[in-house]
Parts: structure tokens; C-alpha cells; sequence
């Protein structure tokens, strides 16, 4: 098993409520949060923007309760998109620690599912799935090692949203057995948080398994975030630093630079 | 069709093992030294006698133990055969977890595992049991784990110990004494609890057939140990719990916990002063003794595995009678080996 995982929390300007949320969930006993950026992708180029430094928010960041290592709060990027062409991945994509869809469509979904470069896709909660969940882009999405992630805030905040969330998940796993789910909360107020173990009980509700459900907090959210880092690598295997040279070494210089390189094993 | 028949799932708890055997103090064969002598961390002790007043004695004989802190894995190893220890603050769901028994145990997560180059035995979690005390110092084996341990992944933790030494003090080895520690105290906390309605046991009846099933009497214990109203009054709006019958109304009974790391010589010499308190003229008839384990601990009884899933229950009972006849109760939790 794996550290507990929170990765959908609603990005927000307000400092002090994004510090109040992070305290609750390292509180609560989550060892590591996303701040979710939404953004609608749009017909024309777009600039999707550069997250805020982490390190900002927090001088010391929260103990996690429990354990001894502070909270780790990463940045994610969520992209709401109706139409297959819009999604075009950009430079800026390197910025974000996990990058997420919300498919609109079916079509969108179908991409999304085997050939887009996502880390999560998002399944809706605050309204009824547009269209069914089929098996062949479910299969092909496990088999790339992509999860589907079910927010539970909605259903905390009205008695309609959570019918919804609760039917959009249930059909989900109808389709994927249960395989490949992570739980997140999606919270915009500290209270909208629950505890990792009450989240495992609660994808019981969605037809999870007992081992699944913990699993969708716990490990699977780790592979979740090892797949956003292998983005960054080649093969998930080697990634490359840029070492930053000493002016002196600069001046001794002789041939430019070529293109071969040195490359840091990972 | 298919809804329901996902959420009859629903209906059922995660799985619990519940393990009971019944015998005597004076039978040769009984196995009650094996199963305390095989629990080795304990969390909490408590102690019930029901009918009677006065404190429950030997409870204030439990030894020291302390904390150390930001140790790593391989300073434990100095001095092995002299003390156990249990890291602190490790989920054992979530992190490393450390013990020392003097047999190290490490269970870790895939990570850690499959940076630390040691032999273990994957299950939930990855466990590594190093029999150090087998191959002692200059054994190829001791010499990977050394290695292991400073090059690859030192794991750096806190650290709970505690030393059983007999009636000498507890002094710490000299290699660690450059480290963080404090010595601390089992916290011993004593009740007494009046007009309390208790279960009727007869020895003989184990699975509860003419009286209380066991796992009723096992949720009483709990009742009682947090004081939770089982009158299931109108008026109550917090519990509905009843005790269960055949029952009786007891005028007084007497409540003693223990708190710390607590080794299995001591909850040994606790159950020999309880045996020895049916010798009194006016005593009840049966007396409870419930032993909890560290939730966190990587294993329950002996090498069997003990893991976290909702709950890291590991505990086991003892209710004696007044002939030294005694039930034991097991329990362990989803995720752990059975009891033996």
C-alpha cells in the first residue's frame, strides 16, 4: 500500500483559504495534495499559464498526521474539452505535475482514453454522464495507464449531485471493474474534506471492492503521479537535468555545444 | 439486478478473525505462556475485577521503556538481543515500519523495497525478516543488511524501546546514547464503576450456548472500557446498546489500564498476580485481562503478518475463573494472518 493521496483540490487566488484547506487535509492524514487549475480549452490558441510556486503557500508546510514528513502539494491541470481538435499539448504542460481531462463528449473520451496524453480522466459529477461508458476505450485507458477519478464534493454539497455522482461511478465500474479508479475530493472549503479511510468506505457506495477502494485513495493515486512524472523522462526511464555551469568552465569552453547531450541516468 | 447485487457487498463488514480456545492454568498442555510470550508489542493492558473493591495489584510493576529520536535503522542494530523496538509514528500502511525483536523486521513500502537490495517476502506490504541473530556479525548475510542499511536506503525514524533487564534499571546501550532520547513511564489509569450490568459466564460454556456469545461478551468488554450507558434508556439518545443475557447487576467493579510499550514478560508476571488473586477469601467469580497491540505493528503473534485495513486491531483476551480454568480470545483484524 501506498501514502494517502488527495488529488483534486480547487485552485483558488485566496491564499489563506488554499493554506486552511492543505492544513485540514494533512490533518485528516493525507500525505500528499493537488491544486487543481481548471481551464476551458478553447477553439484558438490559448495561453494556459504557469501555476503559482508551491513554495509559496507555506513556510513549513503541515505535519502529516501521524507521520513525520510534511504534506507534498503538487500542481495539476484539468482541461475541459468538447471537441477532439482542441486539445493540443502545449509547452506549458511541463509546468504541471499531473495533467487531467474532462471529456465533454463521447468522441473526447474516446481520445482522451487511447491516445491523448493525460494523466487522469475526470467522470462527472455534478451532472448526468452525456454518454455511455463503452469498453473498448475503457480497456484501452487501463492498459495505458490511465485513471478515471470520481470527485465526491458535489455529492457533500446537494442531494441531486450526489445521485449523480453516485450513477456516473456505478456505470463507470459496471465497465472497468473497479480497476484503475482513484477517489478525490475536488473540495473549495476545507470542510468539503474527508479522511482517507471514510473516502475507502465510500467507494464501497460506488461498487468498488474493499481492496479497491482503499487502493483508489492510496496506490493508485502513487501510480497516478508516477505516470505525470514519466512525462517528463524518456521511456520512464532516463530524464535529463540541465546542469547549470560556472562561469569559469564557460570561458574554457573549446568546441560549442553539439547536440549529443550528457545524459544524467534517472 | 446487477445494482442490488453490488450492494448486497455492502451488507457485509471487512473480514475479522476471532480465534477462542478454552483450557486451564493447571493443564500441562495449556498454551497461554506460548501465546503471551508470542505477542510481542503491546499497547495497552487492562485489568477488570468485577463484585469487589480494591485496586488491582503487580499492575505498577511494569517496566520502563523509552523513546529515541531520528534514529536510522542501522544504530538499532548495535547492540541487538538486548531490547525491542518499535519505530514510532510509521503508518504500516503507509511507510516503513520498523521492529527489533532482537529478529529484524522491516516492513516496507515497493519503493524502499526495491531500492534496499534485501530478500523479503512480498504480501500487502513488503516484508524483509532479517534473522541477524542467526548469523551474527561477519555472516555474508549480516554484512548485505549493514550495507543495505547505510548505502542504500538509511531508514531514519523514531524509535520506541523498551528492555525487560528483571529488577535491574534500564540503561541505555553506550552506541546509541548520542542520540535524542527520554525515558518514559507506563501510564496506569484506575476505575471503579458501580451498578454495572455484567454478563453471567459459566466456564464450561465457551461458544455461548446457555449464556454470552462471544462476540457479545467481547463488544461488553468495549462497552465497559468507555463507560458507554448499556441500560439502553428511553431517554439516552447516544447508545442503544444493551448488556448481553443472561445478565446481573454488580455493586462495584474495579477498572485498571496500562499504557506504553509493554513486553510480553510483563503482561506474563500481570496474569500470574491476577491467577493469584482468586486465593482471596471474597473474590468474584471471573476476572478479564485484555492485552491490545500496537496498530502499527508489523506483525501480531510470532512471524504472522499484521497489516491495517480500516482498523489495526490485534488483541487478545483472557477471562480466568475462580477453578484457573481460563478462555483466551484472538482477534486480529482484515488484513492479518490467523491467530494461532
Amino acid at each position: 500500500m501506498a501514502a494517502f493521496a488527495d488529488l483534486c483540490i480547487s485552485g483558488t487566488n485566496d491564499k489563506k483559504r488554499l493554506q486552511s484547506i492543505i492544513e485540514t487535509a494533512a490533518h485528516l492524514g493525507y500525505s500528499t495534495v493537488a491544486i487543481n487549475h481548471l481551464v476551458e480549452v478553447q477553439p484558438k490558441k490559448q495561453e494556459i499559464g504557469k501555476p503559482k510556486c508551491v513554495s509559496e503557500l507555506f513556510d513549513h508546510f503541515p505535519i502529516v498526521q501521524g507521520r513525520s514528513r510534511p504534506i507534498r502539494v503538487l500542481n495539476r491541470l484539468t482541461l475541459v474539452v468538447s471537441d477532439t481538435s482542441h486539445f493540443r499539448q502545449t509547452a506549458d504542460f511541463k509546468f504541471y505535475d499531473i495533467i487531467a481531462i474532462y471529456p465533454k463528449t463521447e468522441k473526447v473520451f474516446h481520445a482522451a482514453c487511447m491516445s491523448c496524453d493525460v494523466d487522469i480522466i475526470c467522470i462527472a459529477a455534478t451532472e448526468k454522464q452525456p454518454f455511455h461508458f463503452k469498453r473498448p476505450p475503457v480497456f484501452g485507458a487501463i492498459e495505458r495507464g490511465v485513471f478515471f477519478e470520481i470527485s465526491y464534493a458535489a455529492a457533500i454539497k446537494d442531494s441531486t449531485m450526489r445521485r449523480y455522482t453516485i450513477s456516473n461511478a456505478i456505470s463507470l465500474m459496471e465497465t472497468c471493474k473497479g480497476k484503475n479508479v482513484i477517489v478525490s475530493s475536488g473540495a473549495e472549503k476545507p470542510l468539503e474534506l474527508r479522511g482517507p479511510y471514510d473516502i475507502a468506505n465510500l467507494g464501497l457506495l460506488f461498487g468498488l471492492s474493499e481492496g479497491d477502494a482503499k487502493a483508489a485513495v492510496s496506490a493508485n493515486c502513487r501510480a497516478a503521479l508516477l505516470h505525470g512524472e514519466t512525462r517528463k523522462t524518456a521511456l520512464g526511464i532516463i530524464r535529463t537535468v540541465k546542469k547549470s555551469q560556472p562561469a569559469d568552465e564557460r570561458e574554457d569552453k573549446e568546441a560549442p555545444p553539439s547536440k549529443k547531450a550528457k545524459l544524467d541516468a534517472m | 439486478i446487477q445494482t442490488s447485487a453490488m450492494f448486497s457487498e455492502l451488507q457485509k463488514c471487512p473480514r475479522n478473525v476471532l480465534v477462542c480456545e478454552r483450557s486451564s492454568f493447571m493443564n500441562e498442555k495449556s498454551r497461554h505462556d506460548k501465546h503471551v510470550s508470542q505477542h510481542y508489542f503491546n499497547y495497552k493492558v487492562s485489568a477488570r475485577r468485577y463484585g469487589c473493591d480494591g485496586g488491582v495489584s503487580g499492575v505498577e510493576e511494569t517496566g520502563g521503556w523509552g523513546w529515541m529520536g531520528a534514529l536510522t535503522a542501522l544504530c538499532v542494530l548495535c547492540d541487538p538481543g538486548r531490547f525491542y523496538a518499535l519505530s514510532y509514528k510509521t503508518r504500516i500502511d503507509q511507510d516503513d515500519v520498523v521492529a527489533l525483536l532482537p529478529l529484524l523486521i522491516l516492513s516496507v513500502v515497493k519503493d524502499t523495497y526495491e531500492q534496499l537490495g534485501l530478500e523479503g517476502r512480498p504480501s500487502q506490504y513488503y516484508r524483509v525478516p532479517l534473522g541477524l541473530q542467526v548469523h551474527g556479525p561477519g555472516s555474508k548475510r549480516y554484512d548485505r543488511v549493514l550495507w543495505a542499511l547505510r548505502e542504500k536506503v538509511p531508514l531514519k525514524t523514531d524509535f520506541l524501546m523498551a528492555c525487560h533487564m528483571g529488577t535491574e534499571a534500564w540503561s541505555l546501550p553506550p552506541c546509541l546514547s548520542r542520540y535524542p532520547w527520554k525515558e518514559l513511564q507506563a501510564s496506569v489509569d484506575t476505575q471503579t464503576l458501580r451498578d454495572l450490568p455484567c454478563p453471567v459466564l459459566h466456564g464450561d460454556d465457551l461458544r455461548g450456548e446457555t449464556a454470552c456469545e462471544p462476540h457479545a461478551f467481547l463488544e461488553w468488554l468495549g462497552a465497559v472500557a468507555f463507560v458507554i450507558c448499556s441500560e439502553n434508556e428511553a431517554t439516552s439518545f447516544l447508545s442503544t446498546y444493551e448488556c448481553p443475557e443472561p445478565r446481573t447487576l454488580v455493586d462495584q467493579a474495579v477498572l485498571c489500564t496500562v499504557t506504553g510499550l509493554l513486553l510480553p514478560e510483563d503482561i506474563h508476571s500481570l496474569l500470574e498476580e491476577l491467577r493469584r488473586y482468586f486465593d482471596q477469601p471474597k473474590s468474584s467469580s471471573w476476572l478479564s485481562l485484555v492485552v491490545h497491540g500496537f496498530a502499527d505493528s508489523p506483525i501480531s503473534w510470532g512471524m504472522a503478518e499484521h497489516g491495517f485495513h480500516k482498523g489495526g486491531e490485534n488483541f487478545y483476551s483472557f477471562v480466568l475463573f475462580k477453578n484457573q480454568d481460563y478462555w483466551l480470545h484472538m482477534g486480529t483484524g482484515a488484513n492479518d494472518g490467523c491467530p494461532p
